[in-house]
């Protein structure tokens, strides 16, 4: 077990290492000179010169990226002299046009993604798998229908018309929620849990649309298994045949999605953070883009991939413990 | 009297009575050209320490037959006729009120064991819940049960195996386990659904000399359901033939197989394949 567990990790340093270097690879070749930006229109070429230096723009690829990693694991300092702008473990870089340092950028929108992505999931979990539940149980009758019915809903209507419509209904019409204001949690909860419950139900409505079909689809499965059979055959009560027999193996495969879904939100939802006006990791990339914005766009890339990485593992080492056959394997 | 006797009585016999009767069961499906009856007019008794054979082909009804004792047929699937347990009538019943014959009264065994266990737990834990939903009591109650059905069933190293996972076992002690599980109340009546048909010959033998060993034992009935014809010769007394959902004949083993006038049953034997038959000459059963 513990040498699954080893090895896992290994594997998981193998595929971080490479998207580090496709991802600076891809930013390296492709983006515009970042110079240009940061210097603007009426621009000299000495000075150009000087910004490539500063950044150590006018490196070969490999010393920059040498350069990045060190930066992450040892810091770095930006320029020489009177000039020179340190930059902290793990430095993600510096981004000059709002002179701040990308990993504290980064840092201080992360809690509000964090709050999103974890309310989001209670309601989503909550809806989807009860809905799925629902729906299988009831299999072609009303409850099903409508479930579903809304599912299809959730699924094909797109994220960000549902977000402006409760927006423009819930807060401008009817007045029922003030506008979202970010605020945390221990300064005003009511305040906070306001401006939170919208986008929590925007996000949580896609996924609980699409949780809850997964859901349904694998316990009408569990239900038509041998296994249900002979748990009737016990004389087991029907809420012990559900919740023991039918649940757990209905379940179980989809905490493998919840875990790249939940790390997935907790990389930014872009849409919704925009509309609601959330400062998170999100909001961060759209207007990180807009600017061109480079070593920020290269950190949330690179963050966003580090969590599935990450959520990939601790699914794999759950499953271990959810399901005894893949234990068994493992060890 | 006996159709609203209470439940706890099930298991007195009433005076007079066989452990099973089955009496005109039809067992009625609706489908979209009107109701088919896969099940229709058939008759038989167990008593103590009995076995009946339910032998015929796939889709002959013999599993429905089953599944309608214990009230367990799928969505839709209606029930007339009569079936008395100790005497006492079961078709009609609630299923708040089967669930108390189900595995109390009678145990069940089906064909395919490791898709019928549960992979998700393990077979102590599956054996324990058996003893649970009837009895109540301690965990620890429940894991001695388990443990003593275990030995019961002859698997070797019992205390360690009892935490281990279906797909942990062979074949065969998968079988071994949901004979355990469906024995470890004691129940008055064992219905066994072909528990040997995905087993390899070697491992039949010794399923069925377990079942014959543990009948002894407590002089539970058997209703022993299969398509190989060899095995019911070797385990019931009584033979019923079901073809189409009809009882095609039925009386002792011996005389079934040895003086049977009936085409169908003579064409079931002749089907049987032996060393040295020739694959082309071997007839199909079509009476």
């Amino acid at each position: 077990m513990l040498w699954y567990i080893l090895r896992r990790l290994g594997g998981a340093v193998l595929v971080l290492f490479l998207i580090s270097l496709f991802t600076y690879a891809i930013f390296f070749l492709l983006s515009p000179d970042p110079a240009y930006q940061i210097c603007g229109k009426t621009c000299s070429p000495e000075r150009i010169a000087q910004i490539h230096t500063t950044l150590g723009l006018d490196q070969p690829f490999w010393v920059q990226y040498r350069d990045f990693m060190v930066g992450i694991f040892g810091g770095r300092t930006f320029g020489t002299g009177a000039n020179a702008v340190a930059c902290d473990v793990p430095c993600l870089g510096f981004s000059f046009q709002t002179n701040q340092q990308v990993t504290e950028m980064v840092a201080s929108r992360f809690p509000v993604s964090a709050t999103l992505a974890v309310g989001a999931a209670v309601l989503w979990l909550l809806f989807g798998v009860v809905g799925g539940l629902i729906a299988a149980l009831k299999e072609g009758r009303f409850w099903d229908r409508a479930v579903m019915v809304s599912a299809l809903a959730g699924i094909s209507v797109p994220n960000y018309f549902i977000a402006l419509l409760l927006q423009y209904v819930i807060i401008v019409q009817l007045q029922w929620l003030p506008f979202p204001q970010q605020v945390d949690f221990g300064d005003d909860p009511l305040r906070w849990f306001q401006t939170y419950i919208l986008p929590w139900s925007v996000l949580a409505f896609a996924y609980a649309a699409m949780y809850s079909r997964i859901v349904r689809t694998n316990v009408i499965d569990t239900l038509g298994q041998n296994f249900m059979r002979t748990a009737r055959a016990k004389g087991l009560h029907p809420s012990t045949i559900i919740s023991r027999h039918a649940l757990r193996p209905a379940l179980t495969p989809v905490v493998t999605l919840f875990g790249m879904d939940f790390a997935g939100l907790l990389g930014g939802a872009l849409i919704t953070e925009t509309v609601f006006g959330l400062n998170g990791i999100g909001k961060l990339t759209a207007d990180s883009i807009t600017k061109n914005d480079q070593p920020v766009i290269m950190a949330v890339t690179l963050l966003a991939a580090v969590l599935v990485v990450v959520a990939n593992i601790i699914v794999d080492l759950a499953y271990t413990g959810l399901d005894p056959r893949v234990r068994v394997k493992a060890s | 009297m006996s159709d609203q006797t209470s439940l706890k009585t099930v298991g007195i016999r009433l005076p007079g009575s066989r452990l099973l009767e089955v009496d005109d069961l039809t067992v009625t499906f609706p489908t979209s050209r009107g109701d088919a009856d896969v099940v229709k007019d058939i008759s038989f008794t167990v008593d103590p320490g009995q076995t009946i054979g339910i032998v015929g082909e796939s889709g002959s009804g013999k599993s429905m037959t089953s599944l309608a004792i214990m009230g367990l047929l799928p969505r839709g699937g209606r029930t007339t006729g009569s079936v008395k347990l100790n005497g006492h009538e079961l078709t009609a019943r609630s299923d708040r009120e089967m669930r108390r014959v189900r595995g109390e009264r009678i145990g069940m065994v089906f064909q395919d064991p490791l898709s019928s266990l549960n992979p998700y737990y393990t077979v102590g834990l599956q054996i324990e819940e058996t003893y649970r939903a009837h009895r109540g009591g301690s965990r620890r109650a429940a894991r001695k049960v388990a443990l003593d059905a275990l030995q019961r069933v002859r698997i070797r190293d019992a205390e360690t195996r009892i935490d281990h996972y279906p797909h942990q076992f062979s074949g065969g002690m998968r079988q071994r386990i949901m004979i355990a599980m469906a024995i470890c109340l004691e129940p008055d009546l064992l219905i066994a659904d072909e528990p040997t048909t995905a087993l390899d010959v070697t491992v039949q033998a010794q399923i069925l000399e377990l079942l014959t060993e543990l009948q002894d034992a407590t002089g539970m009935g058997m209703v022993f359901i299969t398509h190989d014809l060899a095995v019911v010769s070797e385990i019931a007394e009584t033979v019923l033939v079901m073809r189409g959902g009809v009882q095609i004949e039925q009386g002792p083993a011996e005389d079934v197989f040895a003086r049977t006038t009936q085409p169908y049953t003579r064409a079931l034997l002749d089907a049987v394949p032996r060393l040295g038959d020739d694959v082309a000459t071997m007839k199909e059963v079509r009476p």
